[in-house]
């Protein structure tokens, strides 16, 4: 089997940029709304859940296209982002926004279900110790619930990089744009000589998962090890 | 003791099917006792800000911490009112000496050093909280509370996870804390003997409610405290000093009275002599007779004394006798006994009790 071709190269690099861009868009974002879901009642909280966990139900073409309504060119933002100078449809900002929708019940629900399992009553001792909300929050809930946490930003990143239906849908398959490994390997599959690109990219595609897979546990290891010390 | 400023507060609140309206004034150390679902940690929850109170206020030496008429109602980790909890809560993620500091930003070094030796936590420093014994982690939560500098110390049943001789060896811990720490505190328990060693007055909860408050001598004295007393689970403690232990294992605890109690070994044999202790006994374990004392008979400890007054409460009558020995010795009776033997205020009686039945805790 021949090495990667200049195309093949651009793929993977824009998949790594898209999936980490998009992971990093939007994990802060899903950790706070894991916390508030997993510790807040509110009203309207119900709609939130159910919003943040569409695109875990409905079709990622659907997805894409809904998004397409919103920030096309003549979507409802569309006006706005040409404005300032960000259109998102066809455009890597699309892909990475298709990407981050797509990633975002993945990180939330991880992260809700690690914060359900901290026991409250650690977070009430914390604060009659003095502690306020924010640092309750940053030295015991998100400390017990880290693994959960970095499990959901794999699992979110990996959602990223396999993304296709959302993708194609809002950013289409412009190549070094928007042409992600996924996109790549479907555009080779449908060319009459690409099933060796198709292979050299799956090939990839596994290679990477399997990386970001490795280095949480990597991470997680780590933390548990350093934990021993103050 | 003197610079304890005085704590009072008045706490209402309303939860389906229970209503809790508690109001406490000038207290220095309470012991807060009662039946299961009387209130007790719902109590302390609602003064350190953990659980909402319809209406709640606490006021220090003069000062109001929590008003909630006028709306100072500081949240939890302003309220500077300390917890120790049942479960402790020790943070698992943190070693020892993370979980001790976590409260103690404005902490001087020598109070850190003061109180990692009151409490012999110098070895654990380094440790995780899950390596360490029950007692230890007990010590740990104990101390990881009073290095917050709380201006008031709950302590909701600290030692009911523990054993009885774990509890036992904790109890001085805990009065040297009350000692020290030179701040109101408020323990629960549902171990009289355990309230009775580290706290100067009780109160006692039933449903939601305040049923009496004073010391044990005063509370024994109502008909309606008597019986939730006893149902508790009632006993007094007599304070002393060892002062030896004969050939027969007996140990001999003499106290500020002229006579000395005896105490059967295999309890408080492991005590040097001159140690300071308690001898914990339950009223139904005294018997009473007239004088003169009856010539042959098994019991080793016969205290002569006179009644003090007697209190009727469902099924059994309390008498307090007045032995010299620092408090009233109680014995439970039966209301014939009370006929049989004539028993009233001034009447000269023997109180006596099997060794047996005598327990002994070490005192700081």
């Amino acid at each position: 089997m021949p090495g990667l071709q200049p195309e093949e190269w651009e793929a993977l690099r824009l998949s790594l940029r898209v999936a980490s861009t998009a992971t990093a868009l939007v994990a802060v974002p899903g950790i706070a709304l894991g916390w508030l879901l997993a510790r807040k009642r509110f009203p309207g909280r119900f709609l939130v859940d159910a919003l943040v966990h569409l695109p875990l139900v409905l079709t990622p073409v659907v997805v894409g296209y809904l998004l397409l309504l919103l920030v096309g060119r003549r979507g409802l933002l569309g006006g706005v982002l040409d404005a300032i100078g960000m259109p998102l449809a066809f455009t890597t900002g699309g892909a990475v926004l298709a990407a981050a929708v797509m990633a975002l019940p993945l990180i939330v629900r991880s992260v809700r279900t690690a914060i359900e399992l901290v026991d409250p009553g650690l977070e009430d001792a914390a604060a009659v110790l003095g502690a306020g909300p924010w640092r309750r929050f940053r030295t015991v809930t998100l400390p017990l619930a880290m693994p959960g946490v970095v499990a959901g930003l794999v699992l979110g990143f990996a959602r990223s990089v396999g993304e296709f239906g959302a993708t194609i849908t809002l950013a289409g398959s412009i190549a070094g744009e928007t042409r992600t490994l996924p996109l790549a390997i479907f555009g080779a599959l449908q060319s009459p000589m690409g099933e060796d690109a198709a292979v050299r990219l799956t090939l990839l595609s596994v290679a990477l998962s399997l990386s970001a897979l490795l280095l949480s546990e990597w991470f997680l290891q780590r933390m548990r090890v350093r934990g021993e010390r103050p | 003791m003197s610079e304890v400023p005085l704590l009072s507060f008045e706490c209402h609140l309303r939860r389906p099917g229970f209503q809790l309206d508690v109001s406490v004034s000038g207290e220095r150390s309470l012991g807060l006792f009662g039946p299961s679902g009387a209130g007790k940690s719902t109590l302390l929850q609602a003064l350190a800000g953990l659980t909402g109170a319809d209406s709640l206020r606490i006021e220090l030496g003069g000062e109001v911490l929590v008003d909630s008429g006028s709306g100072l109602v500081p949240p939890v980790h302003r309220r500077r009112v300390g917890i120790v909890f049942q479960e402790h809560r020790l943070f698992p993620h943190r070693t020892v000496e993370a979980n001790l500091r976590y409260g103690a930003a404005r902490m001087a070094p020598s109070r850190w050093s003061g109180v990692v030796e009151m409490l012999g936590l110098g070895d654990l420093l380094g440790r995780r909280p899950a390596l360490c014994s029950g007692g230890e982690q007990a010590r740990i939560a104990l101390g990881r509370a009073l290095l917050a500098e709380p201006r008031v110390l709950l302590l909701d049943e600290p030692f009911a996870a523990l054993d009885r001789g774990l509890r036992r060896q904790l109890l001085p811990y805990l009065q040297r804390v009350v000692k020290d720490a030179r701040i109101p505190l408020v323990l629960v328990s549902h171990d009289l003997g355990d309230l009775l060693a580290v706290t100067e007055s009780l109160a006692l909860l039933d449903g939601g409610r305040l049923v009496a408050r004073g010391p044990l001598e005063e509370l024994v004295r109502s008909p309606e405290s008597l019986d939730l007393l006893h149902d508790c689970g009632l006993v007094f403690n007599v304070p002393g000093s060892i002062e030896s232990r004969d050939a027969t294992g007996l140990v001999h605890v003499a106290h500020r009275g002229p006579s000395a109690l005896r105490i059967a070994c295999g309890d408080g044999a492991e005590l040097e002599p001159g140690s300071t202790v308690d001898v914990r006994l339950r009223p139904e374990d005294v018997i009473l007779a007239l004088p003169p004392a009856p010539p042959a008979l098994s019991l080793t400890n016969q205290l002569p004394g006179t009644v003090l007054h007697l209190t009727r409460g469902q099924g059994r009558t309390l008498v307090s006798i007045e032995c010299g020995v620092g408090v009233p010795i109680l014995a439970e009776v039966t209301a014939r006994s009370v006929e049989r033997l004539g028993l009233g205020p001034g009447m000269a009686v023997i109180a006596m009790m099997k060794a047996q039945a005598l327990r002994i805790r070490p005192r700081y």
